[in-house]
C-alpha cells in the first residue's frame, strides 16, 4: 500500500469515528457478534486501575541490565502501559495500549527502530494475545491502530515493525498524514472521537512542543495522555504561544470532563524534584509518570507568569521556554574559584 | 620390511600393527589430552632464569603502537558483548586500558606503565563494582604476566590519578584497597601535595614517581579539577593529561588556573620531547568539531585518542578567548566549556573548519 492509497483509504471510509466506526467494523466481519463476548466499557466509570510503585529505570552498568526491553504494566484488565528500558534507549518513553471490543490503540512506539534490537512488535503481539485469551477474543479479528503522540523519533521509531502486521493501520510520518489519520480538518481545535468498540478515545490537537502533536483522553480509564507537551520532566516548548493555547484547551477539557490522571511520555525528574539530565540512563529515584489534574492547573497558573525564554520549575515540571541551546539545568560540578 | 628409525609407530601406527588399523588423522580413543602434555604457556615470552633489567634509554620515543580501534559501545547498550576492560598493549612496558562504554558512558582510559622497580597505574575508571568493571583483576593479570616475562616475583604498584576528585577516574580505587605491595596516592588535595612533596611548590614545582630507570614526572595542572595533575613518561614521550586536555568537551573548573596550567604544559613540552598527549576520554567524532553528547553509549565514529603536542598552543589560544566568559567554544579537536552546563550547545561554528555532518547510526 503506497502512501497515497493509504491516505485515501483513511479519508474515504476507514476512520472509525463514533457511529460510523461500528458500521465499518461490521464490514470487516470483526463486529462484536463475531468476536467473543462484548465488554462493557461504559459503566462504573472511571475504570479502576493502578500504576506500579516503581517502573524499570535503567541501571548503573547498562550491559549488566537484566530488565526486559519493555516493561508491560496492566493498569487494569483492559489497559496496558508499556515503558521502554533505558538500556535500550535513554528516552525510555511510555506507551499506553488501550483495548476495545473491536480494535486496539497503541500510542507511541519507542526509540529503537530495528526489531532485532528491541522487539516492540513481538511484545505488543504477545500482550494482545494475552488480553484476547483472557477475554475470549480472536486476535486476528482485532484491528490494531499504531499511532503516536507527536512527530518525534523517540515516539515513532518502531512504527515500521508493524508494517507487515495484518489488520493493522499505522500513522504516517508527516503532519498531513497524522491529522488525516484521525480525520481532522480543523487542527488543533477539532476534537474527534475514536471508537475502539464500546470504548471511546477523544483526540485533539496539542501543539507547542512540536506542531504535530495530539492529546488523547481515554473515556474508560479517564487518563489524559499529554505526550511531550506536558510531562514529569523538561517540557521543551518550541513555540510558547501555541503551547499556551494548547494548555488552555487542556484546562477547558479538565473543566468539563472527569480526569483521573494526567500522563506524559517520559519521566526526567526525581521524587525530590532533582532534574535527571538529558540522556541519563539510570534514574533510581524517579518520580511517578502520572500527574494530577491539580498539577496541570498549577502549571497553567505558573505559565501565565512566564514572559521570557528560559527554564522554569513549576513545582511539577520544568518549562523550557524556547531554550533550544540548553537541554539541562546542571552545571559542571567541579567548578572552583 | 625394515622399519624407518624416524617413524614413531606408537604414535602414528602402520598397517602391520596388531590392531591392523592406521590413524592418519589421529586416534580419537587416545584422548585429547594425553599425559605428558603440559601447559607450555606459549603466549608468554620465554621465561628468563633471572631478573631481566630493561634498558629504558632510547633515542626518541620508545616504539609502540595502538594496533586496534577502541571499543565504542553499541546501539542497544543492554546487548553489548565487548570486554568490560579493553587492554591495548602499546609496547612491552606500556598498557592502555579502556572502560567499556556500556559499563559507564565516560569510558575513561587508564594507563599502566612498568619500570625496572615497579608499575604505575594512572587513573582507575568510573565504576567501583568489580563484577561490572574488573579493573583490579585485569591489572593483576597484566602484572603477573609481565612479572613472569621479566623474571620478577613481585612488582610494586603505585596508583595515581590525574584528578583524585573526579568520579569518572577514581572509582576503581576501592578494588585495590588492601592489595599487597601497593601505594595509593591519597586523594585529598593537601595529602596528595604532601605525597608528591609539592606542599611548598604547588602548582609550579614538579615531582617524580620513580619506576626504576623510568622516572615519571608529575606536573600540577589544576584547571579542570582543583587537584588536577598531568604525568610525563620519558620512555614513550607521552603526556597524560586527564581532563585538562583531551579530545572532547573540556569543562573548565577555573579559567585562570586552566590557562596557567596549559602554559605550564607548553613550557614542559618545549623542554622535553612529547610524542602524544594522552587524555582521559574521547568525546569528539572523527569529523572536526563534532562530538558525542553526554551519556552516549554508542560512539562508533570516535576521534583518535592521541593528540599532537601542537594542540597545547591551540588550547592556550582559545582558553584565553573563553577566559572570564560563560561560553562554549568549538575547535576541531576539542570543545571548551567555561561556566556553562555540560550540555550547553552553540550555533557558533569555528571559521575555516569544514562543517561535515557525521554519519548517523539507527
Amino acid at each position: 500500500m503506497d502512501r497515497r492509497t493509504f491516505l485515501a483509504y483513511n479519508a474515504a471510509a476507514a476512520v472509525p469515528l463514533s457511529g460510523a466506526g461500528v458500521a465499518y467494523a461490521e464490514t470487516l466481519g470483526a463486529g462484536p457478534a463475531g468476536n467473543g463476548p462484548t465488554i462493557d466499557f461504559k459503566s462504573n466509570l472511571p475504570a479502576k486501575g493502578s500504576f506500579p510503585d516503581k517502573w524499570i529505570c535503567g541501571s548503573s552498568s547498562l550491559m549488566d541490565n537484566t530488565d526486559p526491553p519493555w516493561q508491560v504494566h496492566w493498569y487494569n484488565e483492559h489497559t496496558a502501559i508499556l515503558r521502554q528500558n533505558k538500556a535500550y534507549s535513554y528516552e525510555a518513553p511510555f506507551a499506553p495500549l488501550y483495548f476495545g471490543n473491536d480494535r486496539i490503540l497503541l500510542l507511541d512506539e519507542g526509540f529503537v527502530q530495528l526489531r532485532n534490537d528491541c522487539d516492540l512488535r513481538g511484545i505488543v503481539d504477545a500482550t494482545i494475545e494475552e488480553w484476547c485469551a483472557r477475554n475470549g477474543k480472536n486476535p486476528a479479528a482485532m484491528e490494531l491502530l499504531v499511532a503516536f503522540s507527536h512527530l518525534h523519533a523517540d515516539h515513532y521509531a518502531a512504527v515500521n515493525q508493524f508494517a507487515d502486521r495484518p489488520n493493522t493501520r499505522y500513522m504516517g510520518l508527516t503532519h498531513e498524514e497524522m491529522v488525516g489519520f484521525w480525520g481532522m480538518t480543523n487542527f488543533p481545535e477539532e476534537r474527534v472521537t475514536l471508537d475502539l468498540g464500546g470504548r471511546e478515545v477523544l483526540i485533539w490537537g496539542s501543539p507547542g512542543h512540536v506542531v504535530s502533536e495530539f492529546a488523547y483522553y481515554d473515556s474508560y480509564t479517564q487518563i489524559l495522555y499529554t505526550g511531550d507537551m506536558f510531562y514529569r520532566g523538561r517540557c521543551y516548548i518550541s513555540f510558547w504561544d501555541i503551547w499556551f493555547d494548547s494548555m488552555k484547551r487542556l484546562i477547558d477539557f479538565v473543566d468539563t470532563h472527569p480526569v483521573t490522571h494526567v500522563m506524559g511520555c517520559h519521566v526526567e525528574i526525581s521524587n525530590d524534584d532533582v532534574d535527571y539530565p538529558y540522556g541519563l540512563t539510570y534514574q533510581p529515584d524517579e518520580a511517578p509518570v502520572e500527574m494530577t489534574v491539580q498539577q496541570l492547573r498549577d502549571t497553567f497558573e505558573f505559565a501565565k507568569t512566564v514572559t521570557e525564554p528560559g527554564i522554569y520549575f513549576t513545582g511539577t515540571v520544568f518549562l523550557c521556554n524556547e531554550t533550544r541551546s540548553t537541554t539541562t539545568i546542571d552545571k559542571y560540578p567541579y567548578r572552583y574559584s | 620390511m625394515p622399519q624407518s628409525q624416524s617413524t614413531n609407530t606408537e604414535v602414528v601406527g602402520h598397517s602391520q600393527m596388531a590392531a591392523g588399523r592406521t590413524y592418519p588423522n589421529g586416534n580419537p580413543d587416545a584422548g585429547f589430552n594425553p599425559p605428558g602434555v603440559k601447559n607450555t604457556d606459549s603466549a608468554v615470552p620465554p621465561q628468563p632464569r633471572s631478573r631481566v633489567v630493561h634498558d629504558y634509554a632510547c633515542d626518541g620515543p620508545a616504539p609502540g603502537r595502538i594496533a586496534f580501534r577502541w571499543t565504542y559501545g553499541s546501539n542497544v547498550a543492554a546487548k553489548n558483548n565487548d570486554p568490560r576492560v579493553q587492554v591495548m598493549q602499546y609496547n612491552e612496558d606500556t598498557f592502555i586500558l579502556r572502560q567499556n562504554v556500556c559499563v559507564h558512558w565516560e569510558a575513561p582510559f587508564t594507563y599502566l606503565l612498568f619500570g625496572n622497580k615497579g608499575a604505575l597505574l594512572i587513573d582507575n575508571g568510573a565504576t567501583a563494582n568489580p563484577a561490572h568493571y574488573p579493573l583490579r583483576e585485569t591489572v593483576d593479570a597484566i602484572i603477573a604476566r609481565w612479572a613472569k616475562a621479566r623474571g620478577r616475583t613481585s612488582v610494586p604498584l603505585t596508583l595515581a590519578m590525574t584528578s583524585g576528585e573526579d568520579i569518572a577516574q577514581n572509582q576503581g580505587l576501592a578494588q585495590f584497597a588492601g592489595r599487597p605491595n601497593t601505594t595509593i596516592v591519597p586523594t585529598p588535595l593537601a595529602a596528595m601535595k604532601d605525597f608528591y612533596g609539592l606542599l611548598g611548590s604547588w602548582p609550579n614545582g614538579t615531582a617524580t614517581i620513580e619506576l626504576g630507570d623510568r622516572a615519571i614526572t608529575v606536573i600540577p595542572t589544576p584547571g579542570a579539577h582543583k587537584d588536577g595533575v598531568s604525568f610525563y613518561d620519558p620512555y614513550c614521550d607521552f603526556l597524560f593529561t586527564g581532563d585538562i586536555l583531551f579530545p572532547g568537551k573540556i569543562n573548565i573548573g577555573n579559567d585562570r588556573d586552566f590557562v596557567t596550567s596549559l602554559e605550564r604544559l607548553k613550557a614542559f613540552a618545549a623542554a622535553n620531547p612529547v610524542k602524544w598527549i594522552m587524555g582521559g576520554h574521547i568525546e569528539m567524532m572523527f569529523v572536526p568539531g563534532k562530538y558525542y553528547p553526554r551519556f552516549a553509549t554508542y560512539k562508533p565514529y570516535e576521534r583518535l585518542l592521541e593528540m599532537e603536542p601542537y594542540l597545547i598552543d591551540e588550547a592556550i589560544t582559545y582558553a584565553r578567548e573563553v577566559q572570564g566568559k560563560d561560553m562554549i567554544l568549538i575547535r576541531p579537536d576539542f570543545v571548551l566549556l567555561n561556566g556553562v552546563s555540560p550540555d550547553q550547545r552553540t550555533r557558533e561554528w569555528p571559521e575555516g573548519v569544514p562543517n561535515i555532518a557525521p554519519p548517523r547510526p539507527f
